[in-house]
């Protein structure tokens, strides 16, 4: 089971590139795609769902190049898009039983994984209202089931998260830990925290470029020694920001607690802090910005 | 009105003009409009009255033009301009409207104006092509502006202005905002049209009756045509399509108009109708909010985040436990797909739908075989129209396009069975009839309504597919179904019920219709797969 994406690009229009030779190879595991809005994330997970074509490049799955055999991937596919519908005057269950359908499942045995489907997703009290009346996060909810309907070896999720609760979030990064044994799963996102929770690796991707493509450890190790806090007056906190590369501040008794990432010590009371991976992702971000300026 | 409100509808107006005009389809109407003009520029359209027709001058060719335009753009501007608010509401811009100091009278005068705006788009494409047909078929009496513009100012715009103003008011009625509404337009146009027969019945010009000014411009034009040939019986006004030589054998002169008080009154009166009509429509407007219209529907358009959104209350199962979920078996039937299709074609139906089809199903088995035929069957067969258009365009119209099209094997799996469904339809529909005609051994009958039955949803399909919206369909199978088993003309009769239609094997040209349609929707679909 092996997905080789190989210098993979999308040309909109006559000018705007939405990705650039770009080149992956995942196995098993939950690869977490990071990117600021408009960065190519949903441009490359709708290539890899097949709904769309690259202009340049090939995308294979086990060997088989996807787009000339579609059908090899889709077969195994699980996908969330980012922005989907649903049909209004069906309800929860008759939805997913639709979506089996063109998916090609067995319906005895699809009948019974859409009901534990529906339980997981705690849709099972709501299963038979039309899904016209459902809130944001319900039909989030209902995105992810069908998602998982074919227990696809290739689930691909584009920002799943979004319109979720804060308890249905951390439940749902959980399921995705455990289905990640013997698939492989790419969760796309700008929560970093999403990814940290459940990522075996991370892939960084700006104006259509990947930046970086490492296993978490490996990106913490790269802003190792570089994270810093301190704590300093709301009247220095613009200059600061000015001049460091900020990941957070926070409003405390005695000031603002600012926490930067730099290569030497910002400031003289700056302690040195254990880097999360959202100093990675910014560091390596900046590092792009500030070789494109360058 | 404050200056404010001027603004925000001249803003409103100018937003949304703009956005249409940008829009790939608007090139397609404007191709089509200039098609049209294509037609009357090169007198592939005659004007004639009965045995008469006008000489070529400005004044004729631009009365003719002008009546042209006011007969297609009443029909077809209204499919055309009828999605200013749905376009709001899909967008989602409507959200943030609503929470303006807007008022409702402002949105719609807005929307009234941009949808006169693009229908005289339209007109102006039109007027441009009566000047083109001057210079080429043209009697080279002399080229004058004023008689040639002037019908279409005071024919054709009060024409559009309504149009402009119904469409908006479709839009704001709940159950007339989509498909039924395409449907009832059909016939209230043919109703408004109808109107003005008034004046063939009494033989005095009832200019107030006449909403796109054709009766008006009739009796000027049979006036002008009696005062030159004394006695001569001019009892019919008619719009053919045919050739320059198929003319008619007398030529008279007609100058233009003469533009009394009446009609310059008639006219405007047009023109306040559509203003009252966009005012009423402005009452009816729901702003947005999503608590009024229909529940289901209305709280899906604001994204699930009413309070009417279904709400779940149940505790949250423990955990998501992957190891718990039943295994996922693939084996692809293809009576499960087509059970889905079917079942998703029929959602969402009424009781009183479905008490209607049975209503048809039963009067076809039970009148005379020839009242089944030339008068159940056409109704029971206008009865699914839209359960028919929404083939083909449910996964653009509700986004699932990503879930279905990213499934395995789609375009042979899913597409037949939607096809398949929509004939299951039009098969049940019409079974009442299918039956006699079984048990009547009307072979040629059997096979009429067969290809009937495979014919519709192919068209429907096909339109859908490539059109991405139900509107085509609509339009051209309401049109079909008008002149063809409605008014028997035998070359359009898909049904097979107009007399002699079955034995003339006009079957056998919509069978090969079907087939190529349903070829055109595999390949409308498998195009959208690629791309």
């Amino acid at each position: 089971m092996k997905l080789s994406i190989n210098g993979v690009s999308k040309l909109y229009g006559r000018s705007v590139w939405g990705l650039r030779g770009l080149s992956l190879d995942l196995g098993p595991g939950v690869l977490g795609l990071l990117g600021p809005n408009g960065a190519g994330k949903s441009t490359l997970m709708r290539i890899l769902a097949t709904v769309t074509r690259p202009t340049q490049g090939n995308v294979s799955w086990s060997g088989t190049d996807i787009l000339r055999e579609p059908d090899a991937v889709r077969a195994v596919l699980g996908y969330l898009p980012q922005d989907f519908g649903i049909y209004p005057h069906l309800n929860a269950i008759e939805f997913l039983q639709y979506l089996a359908a063109v998916k090609g499942l067995d319906t005895k045995s699809a009948r019974k994984r859409i009901d534990e489907l529906l339980v997981m997703v705690n849709l099972s009290d709501v299963r038979k209202r039309p899904l016209g009346g459902y809130s944001g996060g319900m039909k989030q909810r209902l995105g992810i089931a069908q998602a998982l309907l074919n227990d696809p070896q290739l689930l691909i999720v584009d920002e799943p998260t979004a319109g979720l609760d804060p308890e249905e979030r951390v439940r749902f990064r959980s399921f995705l830990s455990e289905l990640s044994g013997d698939r492989i799963i790419l969760l796309s996102t700008h929560i970093v925290s999403d990814v940290e929770a459940v990522a075996t690796d991370i892939a960084i991707v700006a104006n259509g470029q990947l930046l970086a493509h490492a296993a978490p450890e490996q990106l913490l190790h790269s802003v190792e020694g570089k994270t810093w806090e301190w704590t300093l007056t709301s009247a220095e906190l613009p200059a600061a920001k000015q001049r460091f590369l900020v990941s957070s501040t926070a409003r405390r008794a005695e000031g603002v607690q600012i926490r930067v990432v730099a290569d030497a010590q910002p400031a003289p009371s700056a302690l040195a802090a254990a880097p999360t991976l959202e100093d990675a992702y910014l560091a390596c971000l900046a590092a792009h910005r500030a070789g494109v300026t360058a | 009105m404050s200056a404010g409100q001027t603004q925000i509808i001249y803003q409103l107006a100018r937003a949304d003009f703009l956005e249409r005009v940008r829009r790939y389809s608007f090139l397609v109407t404007l191709a089509f409009t200039l098609y049209l003009g294509y037609l009357g520029a090169t007198g592939r359209i005659l004007l004639n009255l009965g045995d008469y027709q006008g000489s070529h001058n400005a004044a004729y060719i631009g009365g003719f033009m002008a009546y042209v335009t006011a007969i297609f753009l009443s029909l077809a501007g209204f499919y055309i301009v009828k999605n200013a608010i749905e376009r709001d509401r899909q967008t989602r811009v409507g959200q943030i409207l609503a929470a303006s100091p807007m008022t409702r009278i402002s949105y719609c005068t807005g929307k009234f104006l941009s949808n006169l705006g693009v229908l005289l788009a339209m007109v102006g494409v039109l007027a441009i092509a009566a000047i083109v047909m001057y210079a080429i078929v043209g009697d080279g009496s002399g080229f004058s502006l004023f008689p040639l513009l002037t019908p279409f100012l005071f024919l054709t715009l009060p024409a559009m202005a309504l149009v402009a103003a119904l469409a908006l008011l479709f839009e704001t009625i709940p159950a007339l905002r989509r498909g039924f509404g395409n449907v009832v337009y059909f016939f209230l146009y043919n109703g408004l049209l109808s109107l003005g027969i008034v004046q063939f019945v009494t033989s005095t010009p009832h200019p107030f009756l006449d909403w796109t000014g054709g009766f008006t411009l009739d009796a000027s034009m049979a006036a002008a045509a009696k005062a030159q040939f004394p006695g001569a019986v001019v009892n019919s006004f008619s719009l053919t399509i045919g050739k320059l030589d198929n003319v008619a054998p007398h030529v008279f002169h007609w100058n233009g108009f003469q533009w009394t008080a009446e009609i310059l009154m008639s006219r405007l009166f047009w023109f306040g109708v559509a203003i009252g009509v966009t005012m009423f429509a402005a009452t009816l407007f729901d702003r947005f909010d999503p608590a009024r219209g229909r529940p289901q529907l209305a709280a899906f358009q604001a994204n699930g985040a009413s309070e009417m959104a279904v709400t779940n209350t149940r505790a949250p199962a423990e955990t998501f436990s992957a190891a718990r979920l039943a295994k996922a078996t693939t084996r692809f039937r293809f009576g499960s797909m087509f059970t889905a299709e079917f079942q998703l074609m029929l959602k969402g139906q009424h009781w009183w739908w479905y008490v209607v089809a049975l209503g048809l199903l039963i009067a076809e088995t039970a009148t005379p075989l020839p009242a089944a035929r030339s008068q159940i069957l056409i109704f029971a067969w206008i009865w699914p129209v839209l359960l028919w258009s929404a083939m083909g365009t449910r996964e653009a119209r509700w986004e699932t396009a990503p879930l279905v099209f990213s499934s395995a094997r789609s375009l042979s799996r899913q597409l037949p069975a939607a096809w398949l469904a929509g004939v299951a339809v039009a098969l049940l529909t019409g079974s009442g009839y299918g039956i006699r005609l079984v048990f009547a051994s009307d072979e040629r009958g059997l096979f009429a309504w067969l290809v009937g039955a495979l014919f519709i949803p192919s068209l429907a399909l096909a339109m859908g597919v490539w059109s991405g919206s139900s509107k085509l369909f609509e339009i051209i199978y309401l049109l079909l179904w008008y002149i063809g088993p409605l008014h028997a003309v035998r070359q359009f009769d898909f049904m097979g019920v107009s007399p002699g239609a079955a034995a003339a094997g006009t079957a056998y040209y919509f069978l090969a219709a079907a087939v190529m349609l349903f070829v055109a929707a595999f390949a409308g679909r498998r195009r959208q797969l690629q791309n």
